[in-house]
């Protein structure tokens, strides 16, 4: 049986969206980590597998493939630019025509969240931040802990080996997840987006200095207490990409002008804590939205 | 069932705990009385309540603030077949000490000790807001100190000491053998947000099932002062269980 229920489509400005929901209630939609591009692993839909139904239990469940992940449409024109993930999530909830939901960013979703929030308050009634280090400041280290993978790239081994290597226990790691990263790698769309950031260098061009320069921007806008929603952080413990120390950090910039700020730290558990510990993190989430209603 | 076991004894703070400290944070909860003037005679006292409470019904969360967070890790260590869980609420006393800062948040009491003012003095010192100290709380913790006998300083601090030492000393070997969540308030004058956390990597050290989590704008008495985010993180803490 599949993890996610059928996949829907959805026009977002010209950008053929892939989605999956389940439930009735409050919307809750999910972003997840990664971006366009990259070869030797691939985050999709399915990151967030053991979420959609539990919580569907009593919410709107909502995942959707950002632009150029997953099975959604590359960005238009070469936009291979982080600015280009959040414009396109803002538009996908409005094409739904959500009431403001409750935002969950993963990783570099955890920054796509934030930044969504802050430029679009309307469409936000919370925000849940995990294991972001592409969000928190200080130094990330994704390149020190997962440089150079021992397989080559666009292998299950290589997946299997980023996967593991991001999470505390490498048996979290399975062949299902596996397959899902390399559904994801085969598709031809994907692959295009591949070459534009690799072959093309968009990655190290336009990506990541354009993610720089707005991160710049986004770190100001926390400073100055411009989330102006509830938030909470979840932090995986023994993440080695995104360390302890950054989450604190980063909890300590919304609490500052956020009364309704929390820091939750989830043992045993690494960068995808809503895989390792699914029921401590899903009970977390449903809680937290709970007290907000 | 969930049991709170409260901390502020007389002698050691100028305000006096007991059940009432609670208010509404956990309404299904029983709270109960510590009694005893050395840590481990405050650790039996807990044990024979429980076993009192919860006779013939399941295990219990411990739900301990301050030197109750203590008590109640030390009854899972020492009686593990009693207790489902153990959460620790601002827990400076099972917190590791370091060779920290003298901390003058409670220096000074005006007198009478233990009467109504001296007490509304130390609870609002204590806190980051002083809402939450209404005369339920100032009644409660004035019957306390009536009926409380003040542990000696010097016996109590020894006894803490080495409690606090076996703590640490099981966390490294055996570990503790339920799930244990670490509750800080994220502006208690009475320690540091790396104290908690520090207390959270001793128990994460052996314990799969661990969590820390920090209330916003909260003193040491979090329960209180954010009794929803409180009662959020503790049902969600309860429903997460393994």
């Amino acid at each position: 049986m599949s993890p996610l229920p059928e996949g829907r489509w959805i026009d977002v400005d010209g950008i053929r969206t892939r989605y999956f929901e389940a439930g009735t209630g409050e919307p809750m939609v999910f972003i997840y980590g990664g971006n366009f591009g990259t070869g030797d692993s691939a985050s999709s839909a399915y990151t967030w597998s053991k979420q959609l139904a539990p919580l569907s239990e009593r919410f709107r469940a909502i995942v959707f493939d950002k632009v150029g992940q997953g099975e959604t449409d590359n960005p238009k024109n070469d936009d291979y630019t982080m600015a280009a993930v959040v414009r396109h999530a803002a538009a996908f909830l409005r094409a739904l025509k959500l009431p403001p939901a409750h935002l969950v960013g993963h990783s570099r979703g955890g920054y796509a969240a934030t930044r969504l929030t802050l430029e679009h308050h309307d469409l936000v009634k919370s925000l849940t931040v995990v294991n972001s280090g592409t969000l928190s400041p200080g130094v990330g280290t994704n390149e020190v802990v997962l440089a150079k993978p021992p397989h080559p790239a666009g292998t299950r081994e290589c997946a299997r080996w980023v996967y593991q290597n991001y999470s505390f226990d490498p048996n979290v790691v399975t062949e299902e997840w596996v397959d899902a990263v390399m559904l994801t790698l085969s598709l031809p769309k994907y692959q295009e987006s591949v070459r534009k950031m690799t072959l093309e260098k968009l990655g190290s061009k336009l990506f990541l200095p354009e993610l720089a320069r707005e991160k710049r921007e986004t770190l100001q806008w926390l400073d100055e207490g411009r989330l102006q929603r509830p938030v909470q952080v979840i932090w995986g413990f023994n993440d080695r990409t995104a360390v302890i120390d950054r989450g604190i950090e980063l909890y300590q910039m919304f609490a500052r002008h956020e009364r309704r700020a929390l820091f939750h730290v989830i043992n045993q558990s690494g960068h995808f804590p809503f895989r390792e510990h699914p029921g401590r993190f899903n009970a977390l989430l449903r809680r937290w939205i709970e007290s907000l209603q | 069932m969930m049991v709170l076991v409260h901390g502020g004894v007389p002698g050691i703070t100028p305000y006096c705990s007991g059940p009432h400290i609670w208010g509404s944070s956990l309404e299904k909860a029983v709270a109960i009385e510590v009694s005893g003037l050395t840590v481990d005679a405050m650790t039996q006292s807990v044990r024979k309540a429980i076993v009192e409470k919860g006779a013939g019904k399941a295990r219990c969360h411990l739900v301990g603030h301050d030197l109750g967070g203590l008590l109640a890790l030390n009854v899972a260590i020492e009686s593990p077949e009693l207790v489902s869980a153990v959460t620790a609420v601002a827990s400076v006393a099972a917190a590791p000490t370091g060779d920290g800062l003298a901390d003058y948040t409670l220096a000074h009491p005006p007198k009478p000790l233990w009467s109504c003012e001296s007490q509304r003095w130390a609870l609002e010192r204590v806190s980051y807001s002083h809402h939450h100290i209404d005369s339920a709380l100032l009644d409660g913790c004035v019957a306390a100190a009536a009926r409380q006998q003040p542990v000696h300083a010097d016996e109590f601090v020894a006894s803490l000491m080495k409690s606090k030492s076996r703590l640490y000393e099981v966390c490294r070997t055996d570990g503790i053998k339920v799930p244990c969540q670490v509750i800080w308030g994220s502006h208690d004058p009475l320690t540091t947000f790396d104290h908690g956390l520090w207390l959270f990597r001793g128990i994460a050290q052996k314990q799969r099932a661990a969590q820390f989590h920090v209330i916003n704008r909260a003193g040491a008495l979090p329960f209180r002062e954010e009794p929803e985010a409180f009662r959020h993180v503790v049902s969600a803490f309860v429903e997460g269980l393994p």
